[in-house]
């Protein structure tokens, strides 16, 4: 009984896919999926937030380990999925004949990211990590038009598979190395495997495939093209759910090699330059955009940049840093894709040009829009700016300045392409000014989220104190 | 509740009441804001009379922990400094609204944005925490943007990116200064004042310093960084730049008092004959970049940049010990006198482009025939920034010459060049726009000139320079004790 409720979160994804599967089977009609899906949703978030006081391992010991960080994270995945399917009322960039599909591969997806964050053994880590991501190559495969679903998916996989190809030869040395799958059994031997360097090396394959996901430099090429042409629903999964587990799969695996007293600093050196590379890169990329879903992309490369910073220190100020900011990230990139989805229903690619006009087509989405786009440029009351602080202070905790300075400048430079967005919402004469009908259940999680944006950033206290808590666990 | 945060939510109320108030009831969110402001000056003045200059220090301190886990708390206490300042930002807050009554594009937006912003300020001026500092200096920052890019004229797309991209690069310099400061300190809190107690190591202190002072510098219109200051003055709406000019360059300064010299005194003694200079050099380079300028707006926007070198030279001749009282005193006491004055000059040009749409100082030939009184408030306000006696300004540049003078006589020298140099272009203003052969263009305007109501805001600005023009000692008081303890560290 007890492994089944700390199993719980996953078990009711699971079923709930199941569901979503005969439903289609059946061919129910698409409201009926879209409410299961919406159900499985909430189910998912209560399963996981019901289980956060739990802890253990459930089945078989130091294969999968339940603790507060792992809940805590899981409820933020289902969270990120429940956001898209209450924005899915109308997927029109999906094929209509796939509409009920996408819900169960997300969900599919969703499962395999919550095993991720619960992983302790190499086997079982690859499994849900690839469990987790082939639902999303599929997904993407989904576009209404086969041409650019096929070429968004076919270069988001073999990307993909590069990555996980690289972390799978990671995994091999580490359990040449220490003789064990089990990342309890690799961190005791820590004492003598840390002074090796290839131990490092290896890490850093072995961290390959997160960071492909988080689309991390130099695993990010995908990202500006798979946002660009995925289906509008499907890549705000990828940018908000997607990042978060990557997040804390990293947080864990630096966590394990790297406690308290043993000395990192290569692999922490390697990750600084690939946070300062992708934050660089991302943000100069972006100044020339003019699809706003690519833009996304690209910011969500500098992104990937400014958590690296949190998990580079190594430290449990950064991981937390990281975390916290995982979360609040999640969300205003969220708000973001949510306007893409309601203004890009016709078009398969969102120009920011077809922003023009929206705070008269569409007030409330406008102004969603904006607060999605402060928190990215990291400006107060968001979440963006105290998750910054947060990161900012952990590297400097370090000594780390000049780092600091790199990445402080970069988001000064990231201000200038994410203004011209808020420019072309707010002050571009459109070419109609008919209304956007935005559903009701759309505006209320526009709303939601917009406050919880807010509050993250006016009364961080709480969302801090249990990312402490969480990252308390993760390193106990 | 207790005072300070009482006016922190004056403008923060009204924000959330105009979010409320439909778009369509114009005339309630114009009377939301105006009251707000009113009450928001009345607190204020409130703060002024009751703020115990005898006894100086921090007054009306309110804590209330935030994150307690590092430290950062909601900490809200006033010294002399920030007092005056605080009234200064309720007087141009106050008379901005009424400046923008007119206004009837996206008036909601606008005023929305507007009260955003004066929280900022008033948020800066009011936090002894260093995060909340920061945080309310972004806040204050940020509005600029829309503010110029909807509401404003000419090159208002160029004008407004540059100033956000200068502004929050200065802010990009302060992100790791401020946090290496909290680090370095070891206390694990942002409280300014217990920061303020603990003695940095010193290569820490120069080394870190001039990240504060020209990331704060920047918003302060420092040369060489000053260049968004004009272009943003002149595309910015009329309370926009009120307040810009007014207010928001007064941050900058203030955040180099509050935060650098309290927090890093060796740091700012190492450093202050450096950016002294650079403070010099802006005072007469302001002054002579302003005599060339043919658009009334740029004018202004530059002798905004030569009067807060004043500003920043005091506060950096402050340091130096010889003349230091005189030198702070007047520094602060310049921020204010300058934040009226060129709330004043904003508040007039922007009256007369309205009416007459245009900028352009030549065209206008002799105005001061066809509209006598906005005329006679701008007379009043370049003759403040030509420092003559019995107008506020007369005593902060005074107090700021006589230290330059005794702390490096060679400085003093130039500055007074700057002096006369402002008088030139005041001078060349008057002559070429207002008392030259009457242009029969401007005939149409006769009828125009301000009246009524449109009178309050100027009257309450004119009245503010007169009073404290004749009555420095009613600010002066308030500043020296706080002064005399913030120079505590420099004898």
């Amino acid at each position: 009984m007890s492994d089944i409720a700390l199993f719980l979160p996953e078990t009711v994804c699971l079923l709930g896919a199941l569901v979503l599967f005969c439903a289609q089977v059946f061919g129910a009609r698409y409201g009926v999926v879209w409410g299961l899906a919406l159900l499985s949703g909430v189910a998912a978030v209560v399963a996981s937030v019901w289980t956060w006081p739990l802890a253990g391992e459930p089945f078989f010991p130091g294969v999968y380990r339940v603790d507060f960080f792992s809940q805590f994270v899981k409820a933020i995945i289902a969270g990120g999925f429940l956001f898209v399917a209450a924005i899915s009322g109308r997927p029109q960039t999906v094929r209509s004949d796939a509409w009920a599909e996408m819900p169960m591969f997300l969900l599919l997806a969703t499962t395999g990211m919550m095993m991720l964050t619960s992983a302790m053994e190499l086997v079982t880590l690859y499994i849900s990590m690839e469990l987790a991501a082939y639902p999303i190559y599929i997904a993407v495969a989904l576009h209404r038009s086969r041409s650019i679903g096929g070429e968004s998916s076919t270069k988001y996989m073999l990307q993909g598979m590069v990555a996980s190809a690289i972390t799978l030869y990671g995994l091999s040395f580490l359990f040449g190395l220490s003789g064990s799958t089990y990342l309890g059994t690799i961190s005791s031997q820590l004492g003598t495997l840390a002074t090796q360097p290839l131990f490092w090396l290896v890490v850093l394959l072995v961290l390959a495939g997160f960071l492909f996901k988080l689309a991390a430099f130099p695993f990010h090429f995908w990202a500006p093209d798979t946002y660009q042409t995925a289906p509008h629903e499907v890549v705000t999964f990828v940018a908000t759910a997607s990042k978060v587990a990557a997040i804390a799969v990293l947080c864990r695996v630096v966590a394990l090699v790297a406690p308290a007293g043993v000395d990192a600093a290569m692999a922490s050196r390697v990750l600084m330059w690939m946070s300062v590379a992708a934050m660089t890169l991302g943000n100069l990329a972006a100044l020339r955009q003019g699809d706003l879903k690519r833009l996304l992309g690209y910011s969500a490369v500098a992104h990937a940049g400014y958590v690296l910073i949190g998990i580079q220190t190594m430290t449990g100020a950064g991981l937390t840093a990281a975390l916290f900011y995982a979360l609040g990230y999640a969300a205003m990139s969220a708000l973001c894709f949510l306007v893409v989805v309601e203004i890009g229903r016709d078009e398969d690619l969102v120009s920011i040009e077809s922003l023009a006009g929206l705070h008269q087509r569409a007030p409330l989405l406008a102004a969603t829009l904006l607060i999605g786009l402060f928190g990215l440029i990291g400006l107060p009351p968001t979440v963006g700016f105290i998750g910054k602080w947060f990161l900012f202070s952990a590297a400097i905790e370090q000594g780390q300045f000049v780092f600091v300075l790199v990445a402080a400048i970069n988001s000064a430079v990231a201000l200038y392409y994410y203004l011209l967005v808020i420019r072309q919402a707010y002050f571009a004469e459109g070419t109609s000014d008919e209304p956007i009908h935005t559903g009701v259940v759309t505006l209320a999680v526009a709303g939601g989220t917009t406050g919880f944006v807010i509050a993250m950033g006016v009364v961080p206290g709480w969302f801090w104190a249990r990312s402490v808590e969480a990252v308390a666990a993760l390193m106990g | 509740m207790q005072l300070l945060s009482e006016i922190l939510l004056c403008p923060v109320g009204a924000l959330v009441l105009v979010l409320l108030i439909p778009a369509r009831a114009v005339q309630a969110i114009r009377w939301v804001c105006a009251l707000s402001a009113l009450m928001a000056g009345v607190l204020s003045v409130q703060l002024w009379r009751t703020y115990d200059a005898a006894a100086g220090g921090f007054q009306f301190v309110e804590i209330i922990p935030w994150v307690e886990e590092v430290g950062i708390s909601y900490h809200l206490a006033v010294d002399g400094f920030s007092t005056i300042l605080v009234m200064l930002t309720s007087i141009v807050f106050f008379t901005g609204v009424l400046t923008m009554w007119d206004l009837e594009i996206r008036v909601k937006e606008f005023f929305a944005f507007m009260l955003l912003l004066v929280t900022g300020v008033y948020g800066v001026f009011l936090s002894q925490d260093l995060f909340f500092f920061f945080l309310f200096y972004e806040v204050a920052v940020v509005p600029m943007y829309p503010l110029i890019l909807i509401w404003g004229s000419g090159n208002r797309e160029y004008a407004a990116m540059k100033l956000v991209l200068f502004l929050l690069a200065g802010s990009a310099l302060l992100f790791p200064a401020l946090l290496a400061i909290y680090h370095a300190s070891g206390l694990g809190t942002f409280n300014m004042i217990l920061l303020a107690q603990k003695a940095f190591d010193p290569d820490f202190q120069i080394f870190v310093y001039p990240f504060v002072f020209l990331g704060f510098g920047v918003l302060a219109g420092l040369f060489p960084f000053h260049g968004w200051s004009p272009t943003g003055h002149v595309a910015a709406p009329s309370a926009v730049s009120m307040l810009h000019a007014g207010v928001l360059m007064k941050l900058g300064a203030y955040g180099i008092l509050a935060v650098g010299i309290r927090l890093l005194p060796v740091g700012a003694v190492y450093w202050a004959p450096t950016f002294a200079t650079l403070a010099a050099i802006g005072v007469v380079y302001g002054a002579f970049v302003a005599i060339r300028q043919t658009d009334f707006k740029f004018v202004i926007g530059f002798s905004s940049v030569s009067h807060m070198g004043i500003v920043v030279l005091g506060l950096n001749l402050a340091v130096l010990g010889k003349a230091g009282q005189d030198a702070l005193n007047g520094a602060v006491f310049q921020m204010f006198a300058h934040g009226i004055m060129t709330a004043l000059f904003f508040s007039t040009v922007g009256f007369i482009y309205d009416r007459a749409h245009s900028k352009t100082i030549a065209d206008f030939g002799g105005l001061g025939s066809q509209m006598p009184r906005a005329v006679s408030v701008f007379i009043v306000a370049g003759l403040c920034g030509a420092g003559v006696p019995g107008l506020a300004s007369f005593w902060a540049e005074l107090l700021v010459f006589l230290a330059a003078l005794k702390t490096y006589p060679a400085l003093g020298v130039v500055i007074i060049v700057g002096l006369v140099l402002t008088a030139i272009y005041v001078i060349r203003v008057f002559s070429q726009a207002f008392f030259g052969p009457v242009n029969d263009k401007w005939d149409d305007l006769r009828g125009l000139d301000l009246k009524g109501w449109q009178i309050l805001p100027r009257a309450i600005l004119v009245a503010v320079l007169v009073y404290f023009g004749f009555f420095p000692s009613a600010l002066l008081d308030v500043i020296d004790g706080t002064t005399s303890t913030v120079l505590t560290s420099f004898r």
